[in-house]
């Protein structure tokens, strides 16, 4: 086991990783820019280095700077958290040749599901569903029996394309022709190319995902879904397990599936398989090779340490568990409390002057603030997390009303009032909702306020 | 009004600039009516210095300090204080053995080695940012430094 951790990371994270290490027994070593001197995660810790200015650039991905700290510490091992150099395949290659263990997968896997079209196929080889498509398409009468096969909705687009230019949909046969011709005159304007391919398109998909653990020596398990649909700019702000939107049969078949491709590709560490979901089919979208900001709600349903387990494997450890050990009970909902305007979600930076998080039962808040806490402009504003737990999902709603009423913020703007309201809506309550529910929510009520 | 208070911000700047030579100080920072003046001369302070110093705060002292305040924290606010560009091992000495780069009481020109930090296997030379003399040395040889930590302190002549 490893003497003394350096937690590469900063805010909520940082100081989650440094709860499993001193649970462990581990010496914490915490980084920090200036910007961040006075940081709970930096309090807590057992040392501190400064690593740089507030620029995360200059600090939290600063690899020489973070190496540097390692070595006057005397660090045997670095957590990379979320975010900043988790996914850097280069930073994990810069630690072993330092003889320094990087706490995560190898830099191959790393690199494999940085990169989104090796992802893709890899997925696929691994037998993972994608969303269906075609090659390169040029008659009319050829893409209409690829659309037949792929089945309507589909999407014209660009093979050149990218930023939604040189895109069209076509609902039915009717609309296919058209869309053919005006997306491969964007993308001849566009990208100089005029060849197209056609994609399935989902009308209303949820974000699913299946959370993995496995240790890097063959053996791989799964802890179940989370459902991540309720989202704003592809930025998660609530996450629920299990999904309200699965049967029983279709997660047991995405659960074994990812779990049997981990094995494949003797995966190391936890890791997330996202896949967007409807009608009963699944199709992949990539594969996160770090640790979640929503990891908590699968902690809660299964009593798992996701981090704990991460720095066992880490250690060379093999899996402390079987598949038959995992065992999902009740319902957990995480809010991510952001310091924004809960309508415009502009940024709100500034000092906390007072704050009171919920307690009782079943509720867990992970966060760095504090009364006196001055949110520095540089970083991204999430400051914390609620997470609820309960036996059903009527109660864990219930619960999450009664925290979300408790939590006190004061002296910047959060996204607190938003869940107040979203808790309240018909669809939230019946767990009706895709990844489009949020924004098309957002804009009516924008319109609301407007008139 | 934007004349107005242009002009304003130029006559007081000139006051306190008077007054920073009267009194010999290097730094007077005045608030009057909702605006704030800084007038600094002398010696520059680093970027670092200038935007990272924590804002005064009561709080600050009931806080139980991590650790006594060193001789090295003292010398923050002195403005020749010359502070680490990075994190590392700092040596006073261009090899083992060898005389250090300085002493208390060495004349310095702009650009002269003051020591080397050492991170990541490389040997980075830390330069002094103006001439004069070297008043104090707050590191020892082989002493692990941390981003913005205060190395030396030289006063210009």
């Amino acid at each position: 086991m490893f003497d003394k951790i350096l937690i590469a990371n900063r805010g909520e994270i940082a100081l989650r990783v440094e709860r499993a290490c001193k649970e462990l027994g581990i010496a914490t070593v915490a980084v920090h820019s200036t910007a961040d001197a006075d940081a709970m995660h930096v309090r807590l810790a057992d040392e501190s280095v400064c690593i740089g200015a507030a620029p995360a650039k200059g600090s939290y991905l600063n690899i020489p700077a973070i190496v540097a700290a390692c070595e006057i510490t005397g660090a045997d091992a670095v957590h990379p958290g979320y975010g900043f150099l988790a996914e850097n395949a280069r930073f994990a290659e810069i630690l072993e040749e330092h003889d320094i263990t990087f706490i995560g997968p190898t830099a191959e896997h790393i690199r494999l599901m940085g990169d989104k079209i090796e992802a893709k196929l890899t997925a696929q080889q691994v037998g993972m569903p994608v969303v269906p498509g075609s090659g390169p398409v040029e008659e009319i009468d050829e893409a209409k029996k690829l659309a037949r096969e792929i089945g309507y909705p589909v999407l014209v687009k660009a093979a050149a394309g990218g930023g939604g230019r040189g895109m069209k949909l076509a609902l039915s046969e009717d609309e296919l022709e058209p869309a053919m011709l005006t997306a491969r005159n964007e993308a001849k304007a566009a990208f100089g190319d005029s060849t197209v391919y056609l994609e399935k398109y989902l009308l209303h998909p949820r974000h699913i995902e299946v959370q993995v653990l496995a240790d890097g020596q063959g053996n791989a398990i799964q802890l179940g879904e989370r459902d991540c649909s309720l989202q704003r700019r592809h930025q998660k702000l609530w996450e629920e397990a299990p999904s309200p939107a699965l049967n029983e049969s279709e997660r047991v078949r995405i659960g074994e599936l990812v779990a049997k491709a981990m094995r494949e590709l003797r995966y190391r560490g936890v890791g997330t398989v996202e896949f967007l979901y409807e009608a009963g089919a699944f199709y992949f979208i990539e594969m996160n090779t770090r640790l979640q900001v929503e990891h908590t709600i699968t902690e809660m349903v299964t009593g798992l340490d996701l981090v704990i387990e991460q720095i066992r494997i880490a250690a060379g450890a093999p899996l402390s568990l079987s598949q038959d050990d995992v065992r999902v009970n009740g319902h957990a909902i995480e809010c991510r409390i952001n310091a924004e305007n809960p309508h415009t979600f502009r940024p709100s930076p500034g000092t906390i002057t007072h704050f009171h998080p919920p307690g009782g039962l079943g509720v867990r808040v992970d966060s760095g603030a504090y009364a006196g806490y001055t949110i520095p402009p540089y970083y991204d504003s999430l400051i914390g997390k609620l997470i609820v737990h309960a036996r059903t999902r009527n109660e864990c709603l219930m619960r999450l009303k009664r925290a979300l009423g408790e939590f006190v913020v004061d002296g910047i703007e959060t996204t607190i009032p938003l869940f107040n309201s979203l808790i309240t809506e018909p669809d939230i309550v019946d767990g009706n909702y895709d990844i489009h529910w949020l924004e098309k929510h957002l804009a009516k009520l924008g319109a609301r306020g407007k008139s | 009004m934007a004349q107005k208070a242009g002009s304003f911000d130029k006559d007081v700047i000139r006051e306190l600039a008077a007054l920073l030579e009267e009194t010999g100080l290097t730094e007077i920072e005045v608030e009057h009516d909702g605006k704030r003046v800084r007038v600094a001369r002398g010696v520059n302070l680093t970027t670092t210095l200038t935007t990272d110093l924590p804002p005064a705060d009561p709080r600050e002292s009931a806080r139980p300090a991590k650790r006594a305040p060193t001789q090295s924290e003292e010398f923050i606010v002195h403005p020749g204080t010359v502070t680490s560009p990075m994190v590392g091992t700092a040596y006073r000495a261009p090899e083992p053995g060898a005389p250090p780069f300085i002493e208390i009481g060495s004349k310095v020109t702009a650009g002269q080695t003051l020591l080397i930090i050492e991170a990541m296997k490389t040997m980075n030379q830390i330069p002094s940012p103006r001439a004069g003399t070297v008043i104090s040395i707050l590191v020892e040889d082989g002493q692990p430094v941390e981003y913005g930590e205060p190395l030396a302190v030289i006063e210009q002549r």
